[in-house]
């Protein structure tokens, strides 16, 4: 069995930024950069997978400039087998980004795309549908368990009704959930060992555009003082004036 | 390990004489040695600062636990050679690892111990036989090792040791007592320093339990509670011939090397809980308010924060530049015992220095860290407090600050008399120049040395801030300008003290407090 997983270089979740000046984007001068932690869960679950059974194969995936091998040296350190580094500086979207993993999908051919259901630095959520949509391909969304049943994957998801269990044929789209596993720490000598795994660099395969573009990046308004009030009446006298009663 | 694309081509000393055009800074650790310190990190703060009150009641089989997990990731043979099991990496980056593995104090000094001095002197010193009985067991963190040289009366002058071998019936049979040994309580080996005939200094590998061999009761500690500290006790103790380490009466060469190491590893130690401290201790000012808005927003406590951040940039940079320097000189010439001798012992001087450095400016950061608690840090509510009592010992084990002072300058001293350094040169820093000048009074009087020594570790460390900060710029510089003011004040007292001459000092920089305190306040790494 074959398994791609497409990570993500990502703003360190747990840092502050702050949007540029002029509002183009975000200042990330010294900030960290790291795995999108939904796509480390990605990684975690597809190397847990191979453990249980060796014949399973993990490919990592990332779409973006050089700096990303910086990640999928990390996502070979927890375990993958080889990595392929689509090397772009273009500007993309979610579309962009599933035109151009359709394209390694065909190169590398897996059973299974495992991927975070979204990225922690724009939450767009939807790389992994399109994916599945333009492969024509069934798709299994914020899985939080998978377990392999013969040719058939069988992946629990959570849903505001509650969770529900999908059998999918292979090969097919699952986008993972925090639920799912918590990343292992890395052993050091995965981290050396990385070192001297297959990593693929190749250019864009595909000319898609992206059809939403960012005009312009604000931070969110300082939170205004509260006021104190005196009584119940006196509140409810206050909602009222703000209309919110 | 990590590589510079150039050589620093600094050797012990050198730093006096003159600055090097730039040096390693722990921002040049490459991006995969920078996932290792991650792991390190996670590590503390997942699975050993989650446990810092069972393992300050010593719990039984937790420490031992621990320090197997942390083996299984790889982190007790670091700098361990891979053909014994370790990883092979460098010092420096086993250090950076250690610094992000030391945030709790009681876990430190075991890992400390068990992945550093307890193999050292056999990575070091041992016979290939010695190494591949001993060091993979260690690498792994299924053995814990220990360290013993000190004894109820032979401490700082650790050479009057009374522990004696003698050859006897085709063994070493060892008598004596060992004491304040770390890791005692768990240690399958300990590396002890015995006088063979009661006069030649001999190391020797010691399993606990081959016959005579025994551990006596846990010290009472005033810190490092989770730690073990007891004596170890060799009655008639039976040591098989081939557990001699090195050559008989060169025990101290093997002593001493594995602690000039140990210094710099302490180092790392010292700074781990110091860095902790200063990020823990803005998380609470944030929280506290008074008079109406956190505290953080005060002047004084402001200040505080910088002048944590700007000891801490300073210790920092020193610490790693000598890690880097040391696995220069152990690229150039280790492989063989007596060029691994050469290697360890080239930067002695810097060693102490950074130990005398990094152990008081961690009694210094968790000082005023605690004091940003008030009250509180008084009280076992937070971990400050544990974190103080654990700091008090790091000025007083590998050697006191005192044994260290007295050490280092004379060092100094004794190689510019055999040629390898340069004293009395201008200087190229206020710091420097004095240091320089002062050299002019040089005496065995230990005021006068320990003096000295001050000139020295300041110059050193206001040398590799500068370094450092000009290759970043930007907050750096702010604190190495602000380290500068604290140091210049520094070097005065140690010239007046050592002169009697009065000094004028310089202009002070500007203090940097609001945008270095801003910083801390925003991201967890101090600059």
């Amino acid at each position: 069995m074959k398994i791609l997983v497409p990570v993500k270089r990502v703003v360190d979740p747990y840092a502050k930024v702050k949007p540029l000046p002029d509002g183009s984007g975000l200042d990330v001068a010294g900030v960290k950069f790291d795995v999108n932690p939904f796509d480390e869960i990605a990684v975690e679950e597809a190397v847990r997978m191979k453990e249980a059974d060796p014949s399973v194969h993990v490919t990592v995936v990332s779409v973006g400039t050089s700096e990303s091998e910086e990640q999928l040296r990390k996502a070979l350190a927890m375990g993958a087998d080889e990595a392929v580094l689509v090397e772009t500086g273009d500007p993309m979207d979610s579309g962009v980004v599933a035109a151009e993993l359709e394209a390694v999908v065909r190169q590398v051919q897996p059973d299974l795309v495992l991927m975070g259901k979204q990225a922690t630095d724009d939450d767009n959520n939807q790389a992994g549908q399109m994916l599945a949509a333009r492969l024509g391909w069934p798709q299994a969304t914020f899985a939080c368990k998978i377990a392999r049943a013969g040719d058939h994957i069988e992946v629990t998801r959570e849903t505001d009704a509650g969770e529900e269990t999908l059998r999918l044929a292979l090969p097919c789209v699952v986008t993972t959930d925090l639920r799912l596993n918590e990343p292992r720490y890395i052993a050091l000598p995965g981290i050396i060992k990385a070192r001297s795994k297959p990593l693929a660099k190749q250019a864009r395969a595909t000319d898609a555009r992206p059809k939403s573009r960012v005009t312009t990046m604000a931070a969110p308004p300082p939170r205004a003082a509260g006021r104190k009030v005196a009584s119940v009446d006196e509140l409810i006298g206050a909602l009222r004036e703000r209309g919110s009663l | 390990m990590a590589t510079l694309p150039f050589t620093s081509r600094e050797t012990g000393c050198s730093f006096f004489d003159r600055t090097p055009e730039t040096c390693f800074v722990p921002e040049d650790f490459a991006g995969d040695e920078q996932l290792m310190v991650q792991q390190a990190e996670q590590f503390s703060r997942k699975e050993v600062l989650p446990l810092a009150e069972r393992l300050d009641k010593q719990e039984d089989g937790l420490m031992p636990d621990l320090i197997r997990k942390a083996g299984v990731l790889g982190f007790c043979g670091v700098d361990t050679s891979d053909a014994y099991g370790g990883l092979g990496l460098g010092k420096n980056l086993a250090a950076r690892i250690l610094e992000y593995l030391s945030l709790n104090g009681s876990f430190s000094v075991t890992y400390g111990v068990t992945s550093g001095i307890s193999q050292l002197g056999l990575s070091l010193f041992g016979t290939e036989a010695q190494k591949a009985q001993y060091l993979p067991h260690l690498a792994s963190g299924e053995w814990i090792g220990a360290y013993a040289l000190s004894e109820p009366n032979s401490g700082s002058d650790a050479l009057s040791m009374s522990c004696r071998a003698d050859e006897r019936d085709g063994k070493w049979v060892l008598n004596g007592t060992k004491m304040w040994i770390s890791n005692a309580k768990w240690a399958e080996t300990f590396l002890v320093m015995a006088k063979i005939g009661g006069s030649e200094v001999s190391a020797f590998l010691v399993e606990r339990g081959m016959p005579g061999v025994s551990v006596a009761r846990e010290e009472h500690k005033m810190g490092l509670k989770g730690s073990s500290t007891a004596r170890l006790v060799l009655e008639d103790a039976e040591v098989p011939l081939e557990n001699l380490l090195h050559e008989p009466g060169k025990g101290h060469q093997v002593a001493f090397n594995a602690l000039n190491i140990g210094r710099f590893k302490l180092a790392a130690m010292s700074l781990g809980p110091a860095r902790d401290a200063i990020w823990e201790s803005t998380q609470y000012a944030k929280d506290r308010k008074q008079f109406g808005q956190p505290i953080s927003d005060f002047g004084l406590v402001r200040q505080k924060f910088a002048d944590m951040a700007a000891l801490y940039f300073a210790v920092e940079s020193a610490l790693y530049r000598v890690g880097a320097n040391i696995d220069e000189a152990f690229a150039e010439w280790g492989g063989t015992v007596e060029g691994n001798r050469r290697a360890a012992e080239e930067f002695a001087v810097e060693c102490s220095a950074l130990k005398v450095l990094a152990t008081e400016a961690e009694a210094r950061i968790v000082d005023e860290a605690l004091q940003v608690y008030g009250g509180y840090g008084f009280t076992e509510e937070f971990p400050i407090a544990r974190t103080y009592r654990d700091a008090r010992v790091s000025r007083i084990y590998e050697g006191t600050n005192e044994i260290n002072r007295v050490f280092l300058a004379d060092r100094l001293w004794r190689r510019a008399q055999e040629g390898r350094a340069q004293l009395g040169g201008p200087g190229d820093s206020f710091v420097s120049e004095l240091a320089h000048k002062a050299f002019a009074k040089f005496s065995k009087d230990q005021v006068v040395v320990g003096g000295l020594s001050d000139l020295v570790l300041l110059t050193y460390a206001e040398q590799s801030a500068r370094l450092r900060a000009q290759r970043l710029g930007g907050l750096a510089q702010m604190a190495y300008e602000r380290f500068v003011n604290w140091a210049n004040v520094q070097a005065a007292f140690a010239y007046q003290t050592v002169t009697g001459d009065p000094v004028t000092l310089p202009t002070p920089n500007p203090g940097h407090i609001d945008p270095l305190a801003t910083a801390l306040l925003t991201h967890r790494s101090p600059l």
